[in-house]
């Protein structure tokens, strides 16, 4: 079977499951997100009986939304530059170095992860308070960059391992100076890597909710306390689906950027494995 | 920074011993507390349920004192979270903290609160004691609430309510899952039915020996026949949905998102006659707390007789001022006399220990 | 630097100088409040009155049959979901390797889904099982069935699963793209040149070559499962619970915050055991075929 072919099929194949695995799902929260106020959609009805815009200017004018849009927004940014400049030389070690204690390193580099929900929102909250770290929004930015460091430290090691070792040589025997050989041998091999953990990072930060809610609110709310707030005890479908659809704009448009910074590498013809 | 792990470890002595800064509030007069509450201008209050509608109906405090009232959005667990490690700060963001009556024994009330309470001009009207929880003074009782059983009347007709026990038994049996309650986990109205379910099926004999085996029983014989749901809302949202036609639930949580829209107006209650507990919410105001004489008038407003009525006229609760007066509703003053109180803090535990291992987790 | 020429005390400075910044700031920050836990697990800091030191909450959390059935429910879930999600995102980043007509937007709709939160997926995932939802409605109206399925809270937690699938593979799918686009075409070449068949190439060169990445990729998407609580409360079974959810329990329900506290470190234990056991495991399967 020819390449193209071979595409053609699975393209609609894909297409298939995408329908399944995307469409529906989004299909159904815009459904939602239109239900008026003053009709629920209840059983028997299978669809529901009056769509109105009514929730979406509620939900924009009653809650701060927008307010916690821009603090999630802001947030997440900073948490990943600053994820991935801490994490730089300890991926460069874990990467291209060996020494002893190095699994052990790697070991530690892992526990943020496996913190339990409440061992966070009371102890590590708690630490931060006795830092003296009163500013809730740095509070917050110090708490979400060490709970996403392992992320950056992760997909970075794998990055700088992947550097192709005769390429530093040859940089250097033609006489190219830190940064120069830097930006030849190192960099490209590394974007890939750089904003995949710039994406993972900002996306962690966005949906992170036991820290930011307990050092931040109430003067500094963000995104995941709204949508929390909808989405648990008010189980008010509707207004999570306004909410969760004024979320993934946003991502989407972020992500369609990346994917286009992502692309332009063409990384196969670029250094990697020899 | 192992200083600071020494400062951890010096909470534990802290922890124990409780703050004194609420004393010198509670000697002055009332209408000089009043007079700094008004200077203060403003309030937080954490609740977790009805922000919005909250946020709505204390106007009438902010326009009558003029301090400002903000009540954040949060989650329960975010609330609780944010109550217990906001401790060691010298001053908290929050000034009047809700708490569920049947959570007051999880933490140490005197440590975490500033008070007793007594000294507010309307105490001796007040409940302290409330869902099986006992404030010890330090909070009081702002909100009650009734459990009780949510029906579609479109596929049961009233005369058709399962009333006593046995009748319930009977229907579950001849209507397969249709009738369904949450896991304590996700909500009250579960272990309110579980409760109810104890009280039936128990002698009083046993239930004073904490010998539950009886309700265990009951469960088992019948669990293919009853739905068992997530939490309070999925509950109401599978009635709402079709799938089942009478679930356990909460009385004002039904009528808050009937509101909102989200589950059809057309929904019924009812208490039924073998009874479902009543419970409630209390307000206590934090040691650390920023603006303590807002805090202290503001649940002075909020417990007062008259915002009492308000509150269960808007958002169908039930009064904890003894001096409000009930303004009906939409159950009939019959049924609430069978509400029935939530058994005590240590039996409640354990019924729920007790249910989650004998009944849910073995089959 | 040429990392060989690195020798004694001058090569631990450098090393120690490199790992401050993200792994001293881990080891000071994270190292505190994993003490503090363990202190709690022993009985300080209990929330609910006074605090003894005691192993009382140890001996009896061990000894307890829930616990147990927790970690090893937790653990099928972690394994499988980080098995799932990586073997789904192998063929698809072979397919995307090079690129064709339609292969950007394909890649960035695979990744949508990383872009919803967990919470909102977990509510989508329900309304479309429920009873009356849009798969049974389907199902029925084709024909296919004739009630409604109880598709909700199914009892092995396929649910779960499926969500952390879900939400989980267009992650590796990011990770294996740019560890797949790293291997020059001329190995893939030469091997095919020679004979070697697709999952020969697939397994000899493919595999090796990409193992960091996969093991990034199957440690954090296990530990991320193995500590879920959001999903297991939606769209979990009611029979058993998650370790998180277990922890919740015995902190929320009971107030039994030491208790918590050593199921917390239960699950950081079990979540880095069984996530270390994971990439060992792999890193055996691969290095072993290559002799």
């Amino acid at each position: 079977m020819s390449r193209t072919r071979l595409n053609t099929i699975l393209i609609a194949l894909f297409l298939t499951v995408i329908f399944l695995w995307l469409a529906i799902p989004f299909a159904m929260a815009i459904l939602w997100s239109l239900v008026d106020p003053d009709h629920a959609w209840s059983y028997p009805d299978l669809f529901p009986q009056k769509l109105s815009f009514g929730r979406w200017s509620e939900m924009w004018a009653t809650t701060n939304l927008a307010g916690a849009l821009a603090n999630s927004y802001t947030l997440a940014p900073l948490v990943a530059v600053m994820a991935i400049t801490l994490a730089m030389p300890t991926a460069f070690a874990f990467g291209r170095l060996d020494f002893r204690g190095k699994a052990i390193a790697q070991f530690i580099s892992l526990l943020p992860l496996v913190l339990p929900g409440f061992v966070i929102a009371l102890f590590f909250t708690s630490l931060l308070f006795k830092l003296g770290i009163y500013n809730k929004f740095l509070g917050i930015v110090v708490g979400h960059t060490v709970l996403f460091l392992p992320f950056a430290i992760r997909i970075l090691s794998v990055s700088f391992s992947q550097v192709r070792q005769d390429l530093i040589d040859a940089a250097r025997d033609l006489g190219a100076g830190p940064l120069s050989r830097f930006s030849v041998a190192y960099l490209p091999v590394l974007k890939p890597g750089i904003l995949a953990a710039l994406i993972i990072v900002f996306i962690q930060s966005i949906e992170e909710f036991a820290l930011s809610f307990v050092l931040g609110s109430p003067d500094f709310t963000t995104v995941p306390t709204i949508l929390y707030s909808y989405l648990g005890y008010n189980f008010i479908r509707p207004n999570a689906a306004v909410v969760s659809l004024i979320l993934v704009v946003p991502n989407v448009l972020l992500m369609l950027i990346f994917e286009r910074l992502l692309r332009s590498e063409g990384a196969v013809t670029v250094g990697g494995k020899g | 920074m192992f200083s600071r792990l020494f400062n951890a470890s010096a909470l534990t002595i802290i922890l124990t011993s409780p703050l004194q800064a609420a004393d010198d509030i509670s000697k002055q007069p009332w209408s000089e507390i009043v007079e700094q509450a008004k200077q203060e201008g403003q309030v937080v209050w954490y609740n977790w349920f009805m922000q919005p509608r909250f946020r709505q109906l204390v106007s009438g405090f902010e326009q009558e004192y003029g301090i400002k009232v903000t009540i954040p959005d949060g989650t329960d667990d975010g609330n609780k979270s944010k109550f217990l490690a906001e401790r060691e700060r010298p001053e908290g963001d929050i000034d009047v903290m809700s708490i569920g009556g049947d959570n007051l024994a999880k933490f140490d009330i005197g440590t975490y609160f500033a008070g007793p309470l007594d000294f507010l001009p309307q105490f001796a009207n007040l409940r302290t004691q409330i869902d099986g929880g006992d404030s010890k003074g330090y909070a009081v009782a702002y909100w009650g609430n009734q459990t009780g059983l949510a029906y579609d009347p479109t596929q049961i007709e009233e005369k058709d309510l399962p009333q006593t026990f046995e009748e319930l038994t009977r229907w579950i049996k001849s209507n397969p899952q249709s009738f369904a309650f949450n896991d304590s986990r996700g909500g009250g109205a579960g272990s309110a039915f579980v409760q109810a379910a104890v009280r039936n099926t128990v002698t009083s004999a046993d239930l004073a020996a904490s010998n539950y085996a009886a309700a265990w029983d009951w469960f088992k014989s019948n669990s293919n026949d009853y739905g068992f749901t997530a939490s309070n809302a999925d509950s109401l949202t599978r009635l709402n949905g079709g799938e089942f036609k009478i679930v356990a639930a909460w009385e004002d949580h039904l009528a808050g998102l009937q509101q909102k829209g989200e589950i059809d107006k057309r929904m019924k209650f009812y208490i039924p006659k073998f009874g479902m507990l009543g419970g409630g919410n209390v307000v206590g105001v934090p040691a650390n707390a920023k603006h303590k004489a807002a805090a202290l008038v503001f649940i002075d407003w909020l417990t007062s007789a008259g915002t009492q009525e308000m509150l269960s006229k808007e958002m169908g609760s039930a009064l904890v001022n003894s001096l409000a007066k009930s303004a009906g509703g939409s159950i009939p003053i019959e049924q609430r006399a069978f509400s029935t109180e939530r058994l005590g803090a240590e039996q409640s535990v354990q019924i729920k220990a007790q249910f989650i291992e004998k009944v849910v987790l073995s089959q | 630097m040429n990392a060989s020429t690195l020798t004694g005390w001058r090569k631990a400075a450098i090393i120690t100088l490199l790992l401050l910044p993200g792994i001293g700031l881990i080891f000071l920050l994270v190292g505190s409040v994993i003490v503090m836990a363990i202190a709690q697990s022993f009985g300080y800091f209990n929330l609910a009155g006074e605090s003894v030191l005691s192993l009382d909450h140890w001996s009896g959390q061990l000894a307890n049959r829930l616990l147990w059935v927790s970690v090893i429910y937790s653990l099928k879930i972690a394994f499988v979901s980080a098995i799932v999600s990586v073997a789904l995102a192998y063929p698809i980043a072979l397919w995307l390797r090079n690129p064709f007509p339609g292969s950007a937007s394909i890649s960035a709709l695979l990744k949508a889904p990383m872009m919803v939160p967990g919470l909102v997926a977990a509510f989508l995932f329900i309304n479309i099982i429920s009873f009356h939802g849009f798969l049974n409605e389907a199902l029925v109206g084709l024909g296919l069935i004739s009630t409604p399925m109880r598709l909700q809270n199914d009892r092995y937690g396929f649910g779960v699963m499926f969500l952390q699938v879900w939400k989980n593979m267009p992650f590796a799918l990011l990770l294996l793209t740019g560890a797949v686009q790293s291997i020059h075409s001329d190995i893939l070449d030469a091997a095919r040149d020679l004979g070697a068949g697709a999952l020969s190439r697939f397994r000899k060169i493919v595999l090796p070559l990409t193992l960091k990445a996969m093991q990034g990729a199957l440690v954090i998407i296990f530990i991320g499962a193995a500590g879920d609580y959001s999903f297991q409360m939606i769209a979990g079974p009611t029979k058993v619970s998650s370790l998180a959810q277990y922890m919740y329990t015995v902190q929320h329900e009971f107030g039994q915050w030491n208790d918590a506290a050593v199921v917390a470190i239960v699950l950081m234990t079990v979540a880095l055991t069984g996530s270390l056991f994971l990439a060992a495991m792999v890193q055996f399967i691969v290095a072993g075929r290559r002799s």
